[in-house]
């Protein structure tokens, strides 16, 4: 069938159709993954390894003290692990694969973005949610793991289980609009190998990935709250051991959405940027 | 072809090898001189990213800052971890900083040869005069190193000022060796673990976490851990020889480590002979190579 055989109306519907197949991209992250089975017994052992020596790591300080910054052992222990889970949900690895948004625009292939059927935000969307999925499938299958074997604590209470998992979700969000924000400045920066680096080190230190926001000085902890970082993990982390009361659930959920909101309106506005000065190298 | 053969410098008997590039680089001054243009010439082409040039400084200084803090906090919060004083803990973490400053600029490279072999730059280098693991280090100028530098001299200086050690010229001289030891025993991990890079992709998360392993956990007394643990990171992966066997010297903890008294002392000849071994083996795994055109 030749172009001029195609009436718009026609081509319209095959757009739209097509565009509503851009689901199928998620599929790329496992079918990426699983391609390489090594890569997957990586991840695997990896976890593994971090889960186990993050725990030993946190046993051994309360040998000495049964309580520090208001924590015991169960609580701290069981946030440290969260955390190491919790950074499963980045584990996706596209360096390998040269599938990263700076590698496209370094070799070229960022054109490709604009030429699809589907939006360029549209289908980082996708593959994000991909990467997400796949991130925390390992997540879930650790903590499942975990608490059938009595490493980690069991929520405080049903409520604050869910509650912790609400906060969870929109805290993804934050993240995923964040890890956009930092991808979408190699458009103006060409490379942004650095900054992708430290975002990742400011974010685990900021959402308290790294050490439990308690045992930071309380000048650290109210710059940090003016922040979207603690909203990614720090939040859902205290409302699941029950540091942050449930009677404030409403509140920190809806701190969450407005920085979902914040961040959402400012990706739109870049993307719109972005699209106008796409450099492809080589001419 | 011989000039194919990395496993020597070529001669200028090498077939297809100009004589001149040979010649340029024949006799120690010449080569250094020649290193330097290329660490120039690297250096001139990543300042041309200005605002990536920028925060690859302020990397190593975020990135090491970031994990002295996680130990600092630590240590306010739980004093006298296995026995350890706060300035013998600053110890470890400064003489493991500064090994991991020397390894980032010197080593780098080596944890991204991945990436080298994917983009084809090794086949280019086995057809250069040069030997390819030099090559491989000089591939890209290492600015993050400076960061992590500085982050190593002040926490060095705090954990000085800390300490209550008895200093002298043979303890000063045994911390400088005990830094460039460990600095060889991070280099010849991440050397050994690049060797896999000749034949597979997707090394990148391994290098990532032997890096995020060694500056986590390089930075406390590993009594604290249980036996067994303790014995990997001793022997399997000799994360202890880097900063806290040295140190349990210097500070007088040898009797608590479970290694013996002469072994941690050596640390720094552990160090060096792991790299000889581990460059040899990397040499000869070089056969392996299976260029990313086939």
């Amino acid at each position: 069938m030749t172009l001029a055989a195609i009436d718009p109306p026609q081509l319209q519907r095959q757009s739209r159709r097509q565009s509503q197949r851009a689901w199928r991209a998620a599929r790329v992250t496992l079918l990426a993954e699983f391609n390489q089975w090594g890569r997957v017994g990586s991840v695997l052992f990896m976890l593994l390894a971090r889960t186990c020596l993050c725990f030993w790591l946190w046993q051994a300080l309360y040998r000495s003290t049964s309580t520090s910054a208001g924590m015991n052992r169960s609580q701290a222990t069981t946030y440290a692990l969260l955390g190491v889970f919790y950074m499963s949900f980045r584990s996706v690895n596209r360096w390998a694969n040269r599938d990263m948004m700076v590698q496209h625009m370094l070799d070229g292939t960022i054109a490709y973005w604009f030429l699809r059927p589907v939006t360029p935000r549209r289908y980082y969307c996708v593959r994000a949610l991909g990467d997400l999925a796949y991130g925390g499938a390992w997540a879930a299958l650790a903590y499942t793991v975990c608490r059938s074997t009595g490493l980690i604590a069991a929520p405080v209470s049903a409520a604050a289980g869910l509650g912790a998992a609400g906060s969870l979700v929109l805290g993804l969000a934050i993240l995923y609009y964040l890890q956009q924000l930092i991808d979408l400045a190699c458009f103006w920066t060409v490379v942004n190998f650095q900054l992708v680096v430290m975002y990742g080190i400011v974010q685990n230190v900021l959402a308290g990935a790294l050490v439990p926001l308690w045992f930071f000085p309380g000048w650290f902890v109210g710059f940090d709250r003016w922040l979207p970082f603690q909203g990614t993990l720090n939040v859902p982390l205290s409302l699941y051991l029950g540091v942050l009361p449930m009677s404030g659930l409403v509140r920190d959920l809806a701190l969450q959405a407005g920085w979902i909101a914040l961040l959402a309106v400012l990706t739109a506005l870049v993307w719109r940027r972005a699209g106008a000065r796409v450099t492809v190298l080589g001419g | 072809m011989s000039i194919l053969n990395p496993l020597r410098t070529p001669g200028p008997a090498d077939a297809g090898l100009p004589m001149r590039a040979y010649r340029s680089v024949r006799g120690t001054p010449a080569r250094w001189a020649l290193y330097g243009r290329i660490t120039a010439l690297n250096f001139k082409a990543q300042a041309s990213y200005r605002g990536e040039f920028l925060l690859g400084l302020l990397f190593g200084l975020v990135w090491q800052g970031a994990l002295v803090l996680f130990a600092g906090v630590l240590l306010l919060r739980f004093p006298g971890l296995g026995g350890w004083t706060q300035g013998d803990v600053l110890l470890i973490a400064a003489m493991r900083l500064l090994s991991h400053g020397g390894y980032v600029a010197f080593f780098p490279n080596v944890s991204n040869l991945s990436f080298l072999v994917q983009q084809g730059n090794v086949d280019g280098y086995l057809l250069r005069p040069l030997p390819l693991y030099r090559q491989v280090l000089l591939a890209r100028f290492p600015i993050n190193s400076l960061g992590d530098l500085l982050a190593g001299v002040g926490v060095f200086a705090v954990a000085l000022a800390r300490l209550d050690v008895a200093w002298t010229p043979v303890k000063a001289l045994y911390v400088a060796a005990g830094i460039i030891g460990g600095m060889l025993v991070e280099g010849s991990l991440q050397t050994a673990l690049s060797i896999a890079a000749f034949r597979f992709t997707g090394l990148a998360t391994w290098t990532a976490w032997v890096d995020e392993t060694l500056s986590t956990y390089g930075n406390y007394p590993l009594n604290v851990l249980p036996g067994a643990v303790r014995g990997t990171l001793t022997f399997g992966l000799p994360l202890a020889f880097i900063a806290y066997l040295p140190a349990s010297i210097v500070t007088g903890h040898a009797g608590t480590t479970g290694v013996p008294a002469w072994l941690a002392a050596a640390s720094p000849a552990v160090g060096l002979l792991l790299f000889l071994a581990v460059k040899a083996g990397w040499y000869g795994s070089v056969r392996w190579y299976q260029s990313p055109g086939g």
